[in-house]
């Protein structure tokens, strides 16, 4: 009985960690990725509706690896950056509704990403602070969506001191505090931009390129807790 | 038997949520960056530049070549710094390595002509 209720636990575990309620092939929920085949991709200034005016530098800075690493050519981020400040064209709400094939003709971007900070907020005791976020690829080609997620996170920043009882409860909250104070922010975006980019197709510089589309696509409207060590 | 029950999932359980290795290495880019783009003063400019040189160094990711991007943005921050002929050079780099990024870089480079 034991080993059954066991087993049953684990499987539960197993399948939560992979999979989505309703499943759905990443060639399907991506269908224009795998269409259009795109390689390059601008990574517009983050838009940001939260309270937290650093949050926009936190996410801008993060962006890239994880797109990289999938395998996509990633506009140069300074440079293009500087670019969109000389084009004003450095807020990108004002291009959220409106074509944007002009991004392909000055970049050579294949796609643009934007990204929409709704709400950074942190609870300094609990060091805990949480994240919504929304992602939206657009293709310069056809002005269409290809990929958007949004995530709802809870980023834990607690540290163990590994000191037991009260006195190492109390020693936990402040470096919990200390630590969150410090370079843990980038780190909370790190995390948001390394979830929601994991579920990329594989771009071409990638060993999985065009071999990734009968996976599962993971949740458009997700929600996770991650700390520092995911990756 | 639990043990072997327990050993076969955890197994399973990372074949298949495991990330493989990384195609690129990328040292401390995420934090000097934001310093840089956040403070844009001459010490995170430095701290931004050593990390740049750190990346295009050592590479031992699958690719083993130095990722998108990075040759053309140390290129700006050099640029940027009056090194225009160092700076020039690895726009250039850049574009031998990702051919995709000629629209872009020909673009800011008869720019600087002006």
């Amino acid at each position: 009985m034991k080993k059954t209720i066991f087993l049953f636990a684990a499987v539960t575990v197993l399948l939560s960690a992979c999979t989505t309620t309703d499943p759905i092939a990443k060639s399907v929920a991506y269908k224009g990725m795998y269409n259009e085949k795109p390689l390059t991709i601008l990574l517009m200034p983050p838009i940001n509706k939260s309270t937290n005016v650093e949050a926009k530098e936190y996410f801008h800075s993060t962006l890239n690896i994880p797109i990289a690493n999938a395998g996509f050519y990633v506009i140069p981020t300074f440079l293009s950056m500087e670019m969109l400040k000389r084009e004003s064209a450095y807020d990108a709400e004002l291009f959220l509704n409106s074509p944007i094939t002009k991004f392909g003709e000055v970049f050579g971007a294949d796609l643009a990403l934007f990204t929409i900070i709704h709400k950074w907020d942190k609870s300094g005791i609990a060091a805990k602070v949480y994240v919504e976020v929304e992602y939206i690829i657009f293709s310069t080609k056809t002005n269409e969506i290809v990929y958007t997620r949004r995530g709802d996170v809870i980023y834990d920043a607690s540290v163990s001191t590994g000191a037991g009882g009260i006195a190492g409860l109390v020693a936990d909250i402040a470096l919990s505090a200390i630590n969150t104070a410090v370079t843990k922010y980038v780190d909370v975006a790190r995390a948001c931009n390394a979830y929601t980019f994991k579920d990329l197709p594989a771009g071409k510089y990638s060993p999985r390129y065009m071999m990734d589309g009968s996976e599962i696509s993971g949740k458009k409207i997700f929600r996770a807790t991650l700390n520092k060590n995911y990756r | 038997m639990r043990k072997i029950i327990f050993l076969s999932l955890v197994f399973l359980f990372f074949a298949s949520c495991t990330t493989q290795k990384p195609l690129y290495n990328w040292d401390k880019y995420e934090i000097t960056s934001y310093n840089y783009l956040k403070n844009n003063d001459e010490k995170s400019a430095q701290e931004l530049i050593v990390t740049y040189q750190k990346i295009i160094e050592k590479q031992n990711g699958t690719r083993k070549v130095v990722p998108p991007g990075i040759y053309a943005d140390y290129g700006f921050l050099l640029l940027q710094a009056n090194k225009t002929e160092e700076g020039k050079a690895m726009l250039l780099k850049e574009i031998s390595l990702y051919p995709e990024s000629k629209i872009f870089i020909d673009r800011i480079l008869k720019m600087m002509e002006k």
